[in-house]
C-alpha cells in the first residue's frame, strides 16, 4: 500500500529525511517514534504534500503511484489522510461546508455513492458522537476557537467520515488528557480493518497502550534506525532514545 | 477621446454647469457647483481614481435606456427609481414619500453638488415618529444606457423621533450608464436605522455616489455596504455624528475582479462628546482589479469621550491586483479612544493546504477561503432576505474563473 524507498526530503531546502525506508501493507498499524527533530512530522507532511516539503531523492509510492507526482488533493482523493499535529483554524468556513466539499471530492474520485445533504448530516452527527464532539461544532468555523483536544477530535471525526485507505496521524496524542486520548484511540481503533493501513507518528509510548501497533520504528536523524514489534515501544519508554541514537536525550 | 486630467476637469465642469442651466437650477445648489473644482490628477482625495472614463461624454447625455434585468424584491415594500425617476412605490403605513425634503448637510464633492443642482425629483422617505416598520423598505435604484449617459438619483431617508426602520439602497445598472447618486440618512432622537447599500451594477457601468449619514439625534445607525467593482465606482461616505450618545456601525465588503475599480472614501465626523463609531470593511482584489479604501476618523475639539474604531482587512488574490488602504486619524482631544488597523494580505498557505489535504481542489479551496474571509461579515447581516440575496451574489463574484496561469499561485 505504502512503499517508501531511500526517501530524501528537505524542508525549506534543509535536508531532514536522509534515506528512509518503510513498507506499510493493508491491515497493518505502524508506529513511528523518535526524539524531537528526528523527522517524524516531516515524513507525515511530505507524504501529504505540504508546500516547502520537497522529495529530493528516493521515492514514496502509494498503491503504486509516486506521491511526488500528485497534488495534495489528489493524494487525499487516492485515499491518503493526514491527521494534523496542529489542525488549522479557518474562520468563516463552517465545518459542515468544509466536510461537504471534502467528501464530495473524495467520494466522487473514489467512485463511491454521493451523499445527499440529509445523509451527510446524519453521518457527520454520528461521527461527532463517536469522538464525543457536540454536533454544534459542525456549524462553527473549521477548528475556530476549538480547544486543543477538540481540534484533535475534529481530525478523527473527519477521518471517520473520509474512510481513508491509509491514515497518517501526526502526534495526535500531544496535548490530550487521558479521557480525550481514550476517545481518540477508540475512534482510530474503529477504523482498523484488513483493507486499511494506519501510521501513528508519536513521541510517547502512551498512545500505543490504546492503539496497539503491529510494528514500531525508531526514526533518528532522518532514517529508521530500528524496527520491531509493540514491545519496542515499551523498551523505548524505559530507556529513552539515547541507547539507540547514541545521544543524551531528556524526554 | 482622451484629455489631460486638468482639461477633463474643466470639460466636466462645463458640461455640469450647462446641464444645470438647462435644468433651470438656481440658488445655493448652483452656487456650490459653480464654486466646485472637479478633480485633477493632483487632487489628493482622487489620487487613485482617474475620471478618464468620463471623457466618453457621460455628462453630455441623460440615461433613458430600458432595463433588460430587474432586481428581485427583497421586501413587500419596494420603491423603484429608474434612470433617476421614481416609477413606482409601495410603502407601509407610517412611511410617506414626497419630493420635497430637508437640505442635505455635509456634501463635499463636485458630483454631489451637481446632483443637488439637477436632481429634479428627489425621493424623500419619512418614517413617522415612534413607528416601528417591520419589513425593510427596498429602494431599487436602476439605470440603463447603451451609449455613455448619466442619471442623478437622489434619496433622502428621514427617521423621526423614536422611529425604527430598515432601508435597502440597492443599485443595478446596465450598459454604459453613469449613476451619479446622492443618498442621505437623517435620524432624530431615539431612532434606529438599519441601512444596506448593495452595489452590483454591471462591469461596464459607472457609479459615483455620496452617502451622508446625518445623526442629528441620539440614534443608532447600522450600515452595511456591499459592493462589486465596475468600470468606475467611487463612494464618498460621510457620517455626521452630532448628538451625544449616538452610535454608528458601518460594515462593508468590496470585491474587485478583472479590471474593475472601487474607491471608498469614508469619513466619520465626531463633533460632540460621548459618541461611538465603528468602521469594519473587508476587501478582495483579483486579476487586475483595483480597490481603494480611505477611512478617516475626525474627532473635533470638544468631542471628548469619543470611542471610534476602524478596521480594513484586505486579501490580494493574485499579484496583478492592487489595494490601497489608509486609515486617517485627525484627533483634537486627549480623552478619546481610537483604534485602527488596515492590512493587505494573501490567502493563508496553511489554510489552503489543510483544505487540499482533505481532497478539495486548489481552485475550490481558494474560493472557499475567499468567501470565508467575507463570510464573517455576511453572517452578521440582520435581515435574512438580504443575506440570502447577497451571499450568492458575492460568492459568484469570488468564484469568478481564475486564468490558467494563476492556478498554481
Amino acid at each position: 500500500m505504502l512503499e517508501i524507498r531511500d526517501l530524501h526530503a528537505t524542508v525549506a531546502d534543509k535536508p531532514i529525511l536522509k534515506g528512509l525506508n518503510l513498507t506499510v501493507n493493508p491491515g497493518e498499524v505502524h508506529a513511528i517514534m523518535g526524539p524531537n527533530g528526528s523527522g517524524k512530522s516531516t515524513l507525515a507532511n511530505v507524504l501529504a504534500g505540504r508546500d516547502n516539503y520537497a522529495i529530493t531523492g528516493g521515492e514514496a509510492l502509494f498503491e503504486g503511484s509516486s506521491l511526488a507526482d500528485l497534488e495534495p488533493e489528489e493524494r487525499a482523493q487516492a485515499g491518503l489522510f493526514l491527521a494534523f499535529q496542529y489542525p488549522v483554524e479557518i474562520p468563516g468556513v463552517s465545518n459542515m461546508e468544509f466536510l461537504k466539499a471534502a467528501l464530495e471530492s473524495v467520494r466522487g474520485a473514489q467512485g463511491k455513492e454521493e451523499w445527499d445533504s440529509v445523509t451527510l448530516l446524519r453521518q457527520a452527527r454520528a461521527a461527532c458522537k463517536q469522538v464525543n464532539l457536540d454536533a454544534s461544532f459542525l456549524k462553527r468555523g473549521v477548528n475556530e476557537g476549538f480547544s486543543g483536544g477538540e481540534k484533535k477530535r475534529n481530525e478523527i471525526m473527519q477521518m471517520l467520515l473520509m474512510e481513508p485507505k491509509l491514515a497518517l496521524l501526526d502526534e495526535t496524542d500531544s496535548g490530550l488528557d487521558i479521557d480525550a486520548l481514550q476517545t481518540v484511540a477508540k475512534g482510530v481503533n474503529s477504523l482498523r480493518s484488513p483493507e486499511r493501513g494506519i501510521v501513528l507518528v508519536t513521541h510517547y509510548q502512551r498512545l500505543l497502550d490504546y492503539i496497539v501497533p503491529d510494528f514500531v520504528h525508531v526514526l533518528s536523524n532522518g532514517q529508521i534506525i530500528k524496527s520491531g514489534g509493540k514491545e519496542l515501544a515499551h523498551e523505548l519508554e524505559e530507556k529513552g532514545y539515547g541507547w539507540l541514537t547514541g545521544e543524551e536525550e531528556s524526554a | 477621446m482622451s484629455l489631460s486630467a486638468s482639461a477633463l476637469a474643466q470639460e466636466l465642469k462645463t458640461q455640469a454647469l450647462a446641464n444645470a442651466q438647462t435644468n433651470g437650477s438656481a440658488g445655493d445648489a448652483l452656487a456650490a457647483l459653480e464654486a466646485a473644482n472637479f478633480p485633477e490628477r493632483k487632487t489628493e482625495q482622487w489620487k487613485y481614481t482617474s475620471l478618464q472614463a468620463l471623457a466618453d461624454g457621460h455628462l453630455n447625455a441623460t440615461a433613458d435606456g430600458e432595463l433588460t434585468q430587474s432586481l428581485p424584491a427583497l421586501s413587500d415594500y419596494v420603491v423603484t427609481i429608474n434612470n433617476g425617476q421614481l416609477v413606482s412605490h409601495n410603502l407601509p403605513d407610517g412611511v410617506s414619500l414626497s419630493h420635497d425634503g430637508p437640505a442635505i448637510n455635509g456634501l463635499q464633492t463636485p458630483f454631489a453638488f451637481y446632483n443637488s443642482a439637477v436632481a429634479s425629483q428627489p425621493v424623500v422617505l419619512t418614517v413617522a415618529a415612534n413607528t416601528r416598520i417591520e419589513q425593510p423598505i427596498h429602494v431599487q435604484i436602476q439605470s440603463a444606457s447603451d451609449a455613455p449617459a448619466h442619471c442623478n438619483p437622489r434619496l433622502v431617508v428621514v427617521l423621526n423621533q423614536g422611529a425604527e426602520a430598515a432601508v435597502i439602497e440597492h443599485y443595478h445598472a446596465e450598459g454604459q450608464a453613469l449613476t451619479n447618486a446622492v443618498t442621505a440618512l437623517i435620524t432624530a432622537d431615539n431612532a434606529q436605522l438599519t441601512h444596506y447599500r448593495l452595489q452590483g451594477e454591471q462591469a461596464s457601468s459607472l457609479h459615483i455616489g455620496t452617502l451622508i449619514i446625518d445623526q442629528q439625534g441620539v440614534s443608532k445607525v447600522d450600515s452595511y455596504q456591499l459592493m462589486t467593482g465596475n468600470r468606475l465606482r467611487r463612494n464618498d461616505v460621510r457620517a455626521l455624528v452630532s448628538k451625544s450618545g449616538a452610535e454608528l456601525n458601518m460594515k462593508g465588503i468590496f470585491v474587485v475582479r478583472d479590471k474593475s475599480h472601487v474607491d471608498n472614501q469614508l469619513c466619520v465626523e465626531h463633533s460632540v462628546p460621548n459618541c461611538e463609531s465603528d468602521q469594519n470593511f473587508k476587501g478582495l482584489a483579483g486579476e487586475s482589479g483595483k480597490a481603494v479604501f480611505n477611512g478617516r476618523i475626525h474627532i473635533h475639539p470638544g468631542a471628548s469621550g469619543t470611542n471610534a474604531e476602524l478596521s480594513n482587512k484586505n486579501l490580494l488574490l493574485n499579484p496583478g491586483a492592487e489595494i490601497n488602504t489608509k486609515p486617517e486619524l485627525e484627533i483634537y482631544n486627549d480623552d478619546v479612544k481610537c483604534a485602527h488597523g488596515t492590512t493587505v494580505g494573501q490567502l493563508d498557505a496553511m489554510q489552503q493546504f489543510y483544505l487540499q489535504s482533505r481532497g478539495i481542489p486548489a481552485a475550490e479551496a481558494k474560493r472557499m477561503l475567499s468567501l470565508g474571509f467575507v463570510n464573517e461579515l455576511l453572517m452578521t447581516l440582520p435581515h435574512e432576505k438580504v443575506a440570502e440575496w447577497a451571499t450568492p451574489w458575492l460568492e459568484a463574484e469570488l468564484a469568478h474563473t481564475t486564468p490558467a496561469g494563476d492556478r498554481a499561485a
